[in-house]
């Protein structure tokens, strides 16, 4: 990694371990990075505990998508997921566990896959990308169980609605479809809750899902990449050096600073106690760090 | 009776007088008649007590006869009566008593000196023989002890051992049977024997050194003979030198040269060596001459004992002489002795490096000889003319065209650590204000030349050839290679100037047959111009060009290091059309960035490399094409004819999160695609 490599890195997806005291990210050359989170947040913390204790080539395409089981981390890079076992990464053996492709039909581009999540009432693994369709597989045989058409683009990211047991995925098209109920919206989606936030292309914009109709509309400039409910607060990040802090009343109460020109990713480690942190990644080499999520602590790089 | 003997007294002659020959025939006459008397035996005879008391006596009765003859003149008796003289009578014989124990109590004396005299004559005589025979013992001491210790010369001789002396010596000398037993002839038997070895040694040195006398006759027969040989030598080698020219094999050139080079100071030695056995070896396109006054170098390398006598001799003259004339002042000496320290050795090298294309870089070393360190000034001679491209003024600059031939090596400060303590001590800051006049002190050149410079110590090892002949193949080659980047970035610059990017025929296959957007416009900036902008400068700029009009504008400011192309141009984008966006802010420009300056083996094209930065704009242009084309799609709301018609073919206009448009070109298919 070179430094115009490193000028040129964009950081597309992170996740923490079951444990919660570990970050993996994923980054446009395909690599994927394995942070100790404990060792970063520690009092005596070195410039080298904010290097990653793992960094190894996971895919050939950039890695778009991380989620994390109770035991595996899964990764999507270009038109395959392939699985490894957080034990394993720990103790830095980087072998896959399994690599698994969905039965793309186009030849001559390989799709990729934008996004992943799990369904753990039945064990399935559902991935949508770039050939505008969603793929089930199940976790324990590996096979692709079905595909669920219907999107005009690539989808962007999918979300899972546990207790109405729905499936809503936003694509390029414009288009968020619920599934078991097929409807169509005009924009992007990132994540849900009871109520359904949507960013995109016009603006972030949160949803009452009940009645299908916007509640507000964030005036954020630019579009935003990805969100999550805290509390009662929004967090969201996209295009813009910051995270935005918004309440679900439609005012933006923050704009908290961050490294990157713009951000692709944010998760919150709500698997630990300790290691209660906020991270975002976008196009830099860098991770930022919030310990407490008003301002950013530190940086992890690549 | 007292006066009997008396008159006799007066009568005869007994002692001490001598008397007259009448006298002495009386005696001697008279000696049967008369009795002889001699007062010495008498005073023997009498006792000293009894004379005391005589004496006393005596004295009494004079004085009683003195009061009696004073009673009775006092009584008034008559002068010359009888009581009187009676008295006076008696008086006179008392008198003539005492005279006569005066006598004997002097006489007495004298005896009793006598007596002691004679003692003492006789003990003076026997301390005189005492001291006599004393001394002679001492004296016979001595001669013992001389004798005790006299050391014989023959024990200054050193004898072989005793055995060995019984093994090795004759019979005759040695005759055991005797020395054996007794040591003084044992010795006397290898004093001998020493002296026999010794003569026939003698003898063998005398023969020798006449072998040797005839030896050294011979030797200087024979050199005569070869210094004989020399003016016909000479005479042959003038004569070959056509022939030499004729078969190119220049011996007596590179004798000459061998001749001069014997003056060169060690590192420039070590590195005509070098360079010479590499450009004999490798590179027939090197040649190494020497330049310089060779009777400077002769100069230097003299004994300084005779020059620094002369020196002081002359001094004190001139001060004598001059003493008007004012002493330099204090910069002006300090000037001298800069002057002094930065001195180059009056002789330098110069390589010259020959290219395929027929330019010429030529490169003088010199050496300074009181840093101890090596510098070189660069000149090129090239083949094509190089006039065109103002932009290129820069490329072929002599001051910076071997910068960072090696990373981070600037040749602007000496690589010896202990020129700082001597910089110090005369008032040089920086080596970098002499740099122009004394040539660019670069780390290869010093490694060249053998000399290593640790950075922990200020210890200077002596030349290494092992360290030149190592470092030697990879700078001539980096020397070329550098060359004829700058040659070619030259050639590239004064096309690019005139607006058109040079693709060259084996890299047409990187990019697709129709590139629409053009170059516009090509200007130098300056380094800390390019940190400011932040790309709103231009260096470079492409329009998007359509017959009617511009609507679209990419700047971009490009890096170049010295060592291009070994290390990539870094490109900066803004785009100027509906709005300004840099590489910062959009992340298809960024892209497109990281397209022209992270795929360098793609763009590089074929060795050596030298197309680097034309193929990157070209490519440059080629992502314009395709961000504008396919740029309308995007939400903009409105739904009216594409500004850009779709001419670039597209799999998928969007991908991944931040839809990313497809840059990359695949050849033989021609279409676009993500990486």
């Amino acid at each position: 990694m070179g430094p115009v490599e490193l000028l040129h890195m964009s950081v597309f997806s992170q996740t923490f371990s079951p444990c919660g005291r570990f970050l993996a990210a994923g980054n446009n050359y395909g690599e994927i990075a394995v942070f100790s989170l404990s060792a970063a947040l520690s009092p005596d913390a070195t410039g080298m505990s904010q290097k990653p204790i793992l960094t190894f080539a996971a895919h050939e395409g950039p890695v778009f998508s991380l989620i994390s089981t109770d035991t595996h981390l899964l990764s999507a890079g270009n038109g395959e997921i392939s699985a490894w076992s957080w034990a394993e990464l720990t103790k830095r053996s980087t072998k896959a566990l399994w690599t698994r492709r969905p039965n793309y039909k186009t030849s001559l581009e390989i799709p990729e896959i934008n996004a992943m999540i799990v369904n753990s009432k039945d064990n399935s693994l559902i991935v949508g990308g770039g050939d505008n369709n969603i793929h089930i597989m199940d976790m324990e045989t590996g096979t692709f169980k079905s595909v669920l058409q219907g999107h005009k683009d690539y989808i962007h990211c999918l979300s899972f609605r546990e207790r109405e047991g729905e499936l809503l995925s936003g694509g390029e098209d414009g288009a968020v479809r619920i599934w078991d109920a097929r409807t169509g919206q005009t924009v992007h989606c990132i994540e849900v809750f009871k109520y359904e936030l949507c960013g995109g292309g016009p603006a972030l914009s949160l949803w009452h899902l009940r009645s299908m109709s916007p509640t507000s509309v964030f005036s954020l400039a630019g579009c935003q990449r990805e969100a999550v409910f805290y509390q009662d607060l929004i967090l969201t990040v996209g295009e813009g050096p910051y995270v935005s802090h918004c309440v679900p009343g439609g005012t933006v109460k923050a704009q908290i600073p961050s490294s990157s020109p713009s951000l692709n990713t944010l998760t919150l480690n709500l698997n630990s106690n300790e290691h209660r942190v906020m991270t975002t990644a976008g196009s830099s080499d860098q991770i930022d760090v919030f310990t407490n999520f008003s301002y950013r602590a530190f940086s992890l790089s690549f | 009776m007292s006066t009997d003997p008396l008159k006799k007294r007066k009568t005869k002659v007994i002692r001490g007088d001598g008397g007259t020959p009448e006298t002495k025939r009386i005696r001697g006459d008279a000696d049967q008649d008369v009795r002889v008397y001699n007062e010495e035996v008498e005073l023997e005879g009498r006792d000293t007590e009894q004379d005391y008391i005589l004496y006393k006596s005596t004295c009494e009765a004079v004085a009683k006869l003195m009061a009696e003859i004073q009673d009775l003149k006092a009584s008034g008796a008559k002068e010359g009566s009888m009581e009187v003289e009676e008295r006076r009578r008696r008086g006179s014989v008392h008198f003539i008593a005492l005279k006569k124990l005066n006598r004997m109590a002097h006489m007495r004396l004298k005896k009793a000196r006598d007596q002691t005299h004679e003692a003492k004559q006789r003990v003076d005589v026997l301390h005189l023989q005492l001291q006599n025979l004393l001394y002679e013992v001492l004296h016979l001491q001595k001669e013992i002890g001389k004798c005790l210790e006299f050391r014989s010369q023959h024990e200054e001789i050193e004898l072989v051992s005793v055995d060995e002396f019984f093994q090795e010596a004759p019979a005759e000398i040695s005759r055991p049977h005797l020395t054996k037993e007794d040591p003084h002839q044992l010795t006397l038997a290898r004093l001998d024997w020493e002296l026999e070895q010794r003569k026939r040694l003698a003898e063998q040195y005398k023969s020798s050194l006449c072998t040797k006398e005839k030896i050294l006759k011979g030797i200087e027969m024979k050199k005569e003979y070869l210094n004989s040989l020399q003016p016909g030598l000479q005479a042959i080698m003038q004569a070959s030198l056509p022939v030499q020219e004729y078969l190119s094999m220049p011996f007596e050139r590179v004798q000459k040269q061998a001749e001069v080079a014997r003056h060169l100071p060690p590192p420039l030695y070590v590195l005509l060596v070098q360079a010479s056995a590499y450009g004999q070896a490798c590179d027939t396109n090197l040649s190494v001459s020497i330049s310089g006054d060779v009777d400077e170098a002769k100069a230097l390398s003299r004994p300084p004992e005779d020059s620094q006598d002369d020196e002081s001799d002359s001094d004190a003259e001139e001060e004598q002489q001059n003493t008007k004339r004012r002493r330099a002042t204090v910069g002006v000496q300090l000037d001298d002795k800069r002057k002094e320290m930065l001195k180059r050795h009056p002789l330098s090298l110069c390589i010259e490096l020959n290219c395929k294309d027929g330019s010429i870089l030529h490169l003088f070393f010199y050496y300074l000889m009181n840093l101890n360190i090596l510098t070189v000034k660069v000149k090129v001679s090239a083949s094509a003319d190089l006039s065109g491209a103002i932009s290129a003024g820069e490329l072929l600059n002599p001051e910076s065209l071997l910068n960072c031939l090696y990373a981070s090596d600037h040749g602007q400060e000496t690589p010896n650590p202990a020129n700082r303590y001597q910089f110090d001590k005369v008032g040089i800051v920086s080596f970098a204000d002499y740099v122009a006049e004394l040539g660019h002190p670069y780390v290869w050149v010093q490694s060249l030349g053998g000399l290593h410079f640790s950075s922990d110590s200020p210890q200077v090892e002596g030349p290494h050839s092992s360290l030149s002949a190592s470092h030697m193949e990879s700078t001539m080659k980096l020397l070329r290679g550098r060359l004829q980047a700058r040659l070619a970035l030259h050639k590239q610059f004064s096309s690019l100037e005139h607006s058109i990017v040079p693709v060259s025929n084996e890299c047409q296959h990187l990019f697709p047959a129709k590139v629409v957007s053009r170059l516009a416009h090509w200007t130098m900036m300056s380094y800390e111009e390019f940190l400011a902008s932040r790309c709103t400068q231009v260096i470079l700029c492409l329009f998007y060009w359509r017959p009617l009009w511009v609507s679209a504008r990419l700047q971009a400011a490009v890096v170049l290091n010295p060592r291009y192309p070994e290390i990539t141009p870094l490109f900066s984008l803004s785009l100027l059309w509906k709005g300004e966006r840099s590489g910062r802010t959009d992340d298809n420009l960024r892209a497109m960035e990281s397209e022209v300056n992270v795929f360098r083996s793609e763009l590089q094209g074929p060795r050596p490399g030298l197309q680097l930065l034309t193929n990157q704009m070209q490519r440059l242009c080629v992502c314009l094409d395709v961000y504008l084309e396919t740029e309308s799609q995007v939400c903009d709301g409105s739904e009216g004819p594409r500004e850009f018609p779709r001419e670039k073919m597209c799999l998928r206009t969007a991908r991944g999160p931040n839809r990313l448009k497809p840059f990359k070109y695949n050849h033989p298919q021609g279409f676009f695609s993500h990486r």
